[in-house]
């Protein structure tokens, strides 16, 4: 099977702090591959440098090799801009722009230059159709994306990343700010989405990481202590430490 | 520890004491501004309406000439005449008696009958004007009436005679014909520092708007934190401590030559709305920067993963989410154009302009006011009257940031 | 599939996106740069005209600096600029207005922030607001029909006559009114920062709600106080017009007297201005110098007074 990414020696520093510690791992393509660990482990830390999201925080610089297409991310002749066009993301809290359902899944698409309103209406309706959103949706297109409730912000935001078309979708914890039945929801697209995409979920949740996951990585204090099938890690995990915590003794 | 009644007592009368005392302290700021308020409104008022916005500053005289043939009739008075006002039943002209607010004795044209022969007059005075008709109208002062009599002898009439409104008309009843009329214009109204007041808020926010705006973006949202950028930074808030009147100088001496450049000869108007540019950037890059700061991270987050450059990011989602931070600034800024008075005094001149453009010396409201106060005669009234304008305006835009900012505080999440 | 983003993505497309995001990051330093550097133009620019008649061949002839510095005399019909009296009338004017208005304020504001009821301590912040609000030369028109009023009613009182009230008192008068909401609003805000738990210590001890507000919370929010007052005493420096409607422009000094006509360095500077060349319109460049020496002089001073004064609080 395919790799999406290929992750070499990763070292993470935040001015003198060591956030990640020598990460070598590979992520399948068209798999959903759940990082789970304690907070502050660095899971989510890891799940920003793959679309380069730490470039924003002044202080942090990344060692280490990213491949994602033969192609080193972090190669200086590398266009940021046009990598997160390949690798999107949906973010903790759902965060529509203050703007029209519309033109939140439009916006992706019109940066990059797509002025033609056919073409914009025909990807708006898939995106929101493969994010199961469209039936809900489709009579209020044209209305604020703030009026929706929070799973629906959440998939219209899953929505808005596929428009995009990526490789990969990234997310980070996209159902704790959710409740159970919203988050059911989103879990059942995701095990849709995996046909087309391939996903890395950042989750607190053992249960979902074991629902939804193919892969599982578990990170303690910066490093990754234990990467396997999720079935193997659940089941049988070769570390103590990463058996502790799926049982629940610490964390 | 024993606490004596006296003791006690004491010590809730001095506590007593010392709450009246902050009382009384907050009292004397309401009392100054009532009295403030009080004077300002009481003195003015009187002068407040239409034709003080209308009206030009300076009153333009005029010689104008009664046509020949056309001469006296018999005029009924119209019923809806003010009984002050004197009507000459001959000539069909009502004149009326006034005060100028420099307590002159004026007299007035009140009303003018269609078929008189005021109505039909031609200009004289040299000029491009001279032979246009230019008929008495309401409102104008009349100075002074030739006629001639039934001796057939040349007469005249009026306020040049010290004559009262009662006493023309009765003049005018013996005159057999009407020769000229010297009229003046009414005088003492701001037009044309109102618009010199409108120039400057739209070429100074021209100017300082997108710069501002820039700035602040180019603080808040690219630049990374150094040396070079904290210099910056200090720079703009110095800025703030600058006393208007330094401003002058600067304009006269940094920006004079920029105006120059476009045919400037004078201290004008494009100078000061430029040196009022430079006071306000440090106002609306503040105001911005305080309303970049609330849009939430996410939104900025969610834009670039979706592959938007920081450029897009923030002109579709961080500067439309920041509008209402900088409309503030705006208001505030136009706030401080209406009162700003020490800059634009070195920059712009002290002479009202009737007719200003931006290339000419003209004054703003508040300029305007320092102008018909430093003379040799402080017109009180006059100044009384802008300064309940500028009071009423700032009152407004102050009750507009308060709603705008309460506004703010309950957006985003 | 035709409408699929990823067949619309193109090279070219791209580089046209990065080019505009660059220009316009240009742009924005370039406008942030220029804001920035507005300060060094304004002090640089007057420096360079202050400086020019102090330096030989000078077209209306060299002046002697130390004489204008230390002069006694400003008269302009005889060519003879001296700003050191000046300066100390400018000092003492605004000095006096925070003599007069400081604790009038630091009163003010603890009323509005720790006893008023809620609805009275909104009514005076809108009254202090308002305050502020009010341009300097609506002050001047008041400064000019009232204030003078009110000295020369005092003057008569001691039997002294006043050049129609225009003098030191009423330009100390004056900057008083003007720099109060300065310095309130600023205390309010000191004030209202100061920790409840501080209050609430002094409260268990047994002190009243008053003593615990003149002994703790305004000591509390000292360093907060006196920053007020430095921003208040700065404004008094700077404020020209309404001060030159109301100070009369003595020739020579310095002015004790409070009901004597004083000259600030402002109002000297905008002192007939209308019909002015030559010298005597450059020479207002010094003033200007002098004007953000004094400002920047005692803002030194004060802040590092404030910092000793914070030190022990």
């Amino acid at each position: 099977m395919e790799n999406c990414f290929e992750i070499e020696n990763l070292n993470l520093y935040y001015g003198e702090k060591q956030a990640l510690k020598n990460l070598n791992l590979s992520i399948r393509k068209n798999c959903v591959t759940a990082l789970i660990g304690p907070s502050g482990c660095g899971k989510s830390t890891f799940l920003r440098c793959l679309n380069r999201m730490n470039d924003l925080i002044e202080g942090c610089r990344i060692e280490g090799k990213i491949m994602i297409q033969g192609v080193d991310i972090y190669d200086p002749k590398t266009n940021v801009v046009d990598l997160r066009t390949k690798v999107g993301m949906v973010f903790q809290r759902p965060n529509p722009f203050p703007m029209s359902i519309f033109e939140n899944v439009a916006y992706g698409p019109r940066c990059q230059g797509i002025k033609d309103r056919r073409i914009l209406k025909e990807i708006v309706e898939n995106s929101l159709k493969q994010a199961a959103l469209y039936e809900e949706v489709h009579d209020r297109l044209h209305e604020s994306a703030m009026g929706l409730s929070g799973g629906q912000q959440q998939r219209l935001c899953i929505a808005r990343a596929i428009a995009m078309e990526p490789e990969v979708i990234l997310m980070d914890e996209p159902t704790s700010a959710l409740d159970p039945i919203a988050t059911s929801k989103i879990e059942e697209l995701i095990e849709e989405l995996k046909k087309s995409y391939s996903i890395i979920i950042v989750t607190h949740s053992m249960q979902q990481a074991s629902r939804v996951s193919d892969d599982t990585a578990f990170f303690l204090l910066g490093e990754i202590v234990e990467m396997d099938t999720t079935r193997m890690i659940f089941n049988q995990p070769k570390d103590k430490r990463t058996e502790d915590y799926i049982t629940g003794r610490f964390g | 520890m024993n606490v004596t009644k006296k003791q006690q007592r004491q010590r809730t009368l001095k506590d007593a004491f010392l709450n009246g005392l902050t009382a009384f302290s907050s009292m004397l700021s309401v009392l100054v501004l009532t009295i403030l308020l009080g004077y300002v409104f009481s003195k003015g008022i009187g002068l407040v309406n239409v034709d003080l916005l209308r009206n030009q500053y300076w009153s333009k005289s005029a010689i104008v000439a009664v046509e020949e043939g056309t001469q006296s009739g018999t005029f009924e008075r119209p019923e809806d005449l003010p009984k002050e006002a004197v009507w000459s039943e001959k000539w069909g002209i009502a004149l009326i008696d006034a005060v100028s607010h420099e307590k002159q004795a004026l007299v007035l044209v009140e009303r003018v009958d269609e078929n008189s022969v005021f109505a039909a007059t031609v200009d004289t005075s040299a000029g491009p004007n001279q032979g246009k008709s230019y008929p008495v109208v309401p409102g104008l002062q009349v100075q002074k009436i030739d006629f001639t009599d039934q001796q057939g002898n040349a007469n005249f009439t009026g306020m040049l005679a010290s004559e009262t409104a009662e006493e023309m008309v009765h003049a005018l009843d013996q005159a057999v014909s009407i020769r000229s009329v010297f009229i003046k214009t009414p005088g003492g109204g701001i037009r044309g520092s109102l618009i010199a007041t409108l120039y400057l808020i739209f070429v100074s926010l021209l100017f300082a708007l997108p710069i501002g705006v820039a700035s602040a973006v180019y603080l808040n949202e690219i630049a990374k934190k150094n040396r070079f950028n904290g210099l910056i930074r200090s720079g703009i808030e110095t800025l703030t401590g600058v006393p208007s009147i330094v401003y002058g100088l600067m304009g006269v001496s940094v920006l004079f030559p920029i105006t120059a450049a476009f045919g400037a000869t004078t201290t004008n108007i494009l100078l000061g709305s430029l040196t009022l540019a430079i006071i306000l950037l440090p106002t609306i890059i503040r105001s911005t920067e305080e309303a970049l700061l609330v849009v939430p991270q996410s939104l900025r987050d969610a834009s670039l993963s979706l592959g938007a450059s920081e450029t897009q990011t923030i002109f579709k989602i961080t500067l439309p989410c920041a509008i209402p931070g900088i409309l503030t600034g705006v208001l505030l800024s136009i706030g401080r154009i209406i009162g700003e008075s020490a800059a634009l005094i070195y920059t712009m001149g002290t002479f009202i302009n009737d007719s200003p453009s931006l290339l000419s010396q003209g004054t703003s409201l508040a300029v305007h006011i320092w102008s018909v106060m430093s003379g040799e005669q402080p017109n009180f009234e006059l100044a009384c009257a802008i300064s309940i304008l500028i009071l009423v305006f700032v009152l407004i835009l102050n009750l507009t940031v308060k709603l705008i900012s309460r506004r703010l505080n309950k957006a985003w999440y | 599939m035709e409408t699929s983003l990823r067949h619309q993505r193109n090279a070219e497309k791209l580089k046209r996106k990065m080019r505009i995001d660059k220009a316009f990051k240009y742009l924005f330093f370039l406008a942030a740069l220029l804001s920035g550097s507005c300060i060094l133009l304004i002090v640089l620019f007057i420096l360079i005209k202050g400086i020019q008649p102090f330096l030989p061949g000078y077209r209306y002839g060299q002046m002697d600096l130390l004489q204008f510095l230390f002069g006694t005399m400003w008269r302009q019909d005889q060519a003879v600029y001296g700003v050191g009296y000046i300066v100390i009338n400018t000092l003492i004017s605004a000095f006096g207005a925070l003599l007069l208005s400081f604790p009038i304020s630091v009163l003010t504001a603890l009323f509005i922030a720790k006893i008023a009821p809620r609805k009275l301590s909104a009514m005076l912040s809108t009254v202090v607001e308002l305050l502020a609000s009010i341009p300097s030369v609506v002050y001047g028109v008041f400064a000019a029909g009232m204030i003078v009023k009110l000295v020369k009613w005092l003057a008569s009182l001691w039997g002294i006559s006043t050049a129609g009230g225009s003098s030191l008192l009423a330009v100390i008068l004056l900057l008083a009114i003007m720099i109060f909401p300065t310095i309130t609003s600023m205390a309010v805000t000191a004030i209202q920062a100061v920790d409840h738990e501080l209050e609430l210590g002094s409260l268990a001890l047994g002190a009243t709600k008053t003593q615990t507000n003149f002994k703790v919370v305004l000591k509390s929010a000292k360093s907060g106080i006196f920053a007020g007052a430095i921003l208040g005493l700065g404004r008094a420096f700077g404020e020209a017009t309404a001060v030159s409607m109301v100070a009369g422009n003595k020739l020579f000094g310095p002015t004790f007297d409070l009901f004597d006509i004083t000259r600030t360095l402002t109002s000297t500077m905008l002192a007939g201005l209308k019909e002015t060349t030559g010298l005597d319109y450059d020479i207002r460049f010094s003033v200007g110098i002098v004007l953000m020496a004094v400002i920047l002089v005692s803002n030194l001073i004060l802040n590092a007074v404030k910092e000793k004064v914070g030190n022990h609080g």
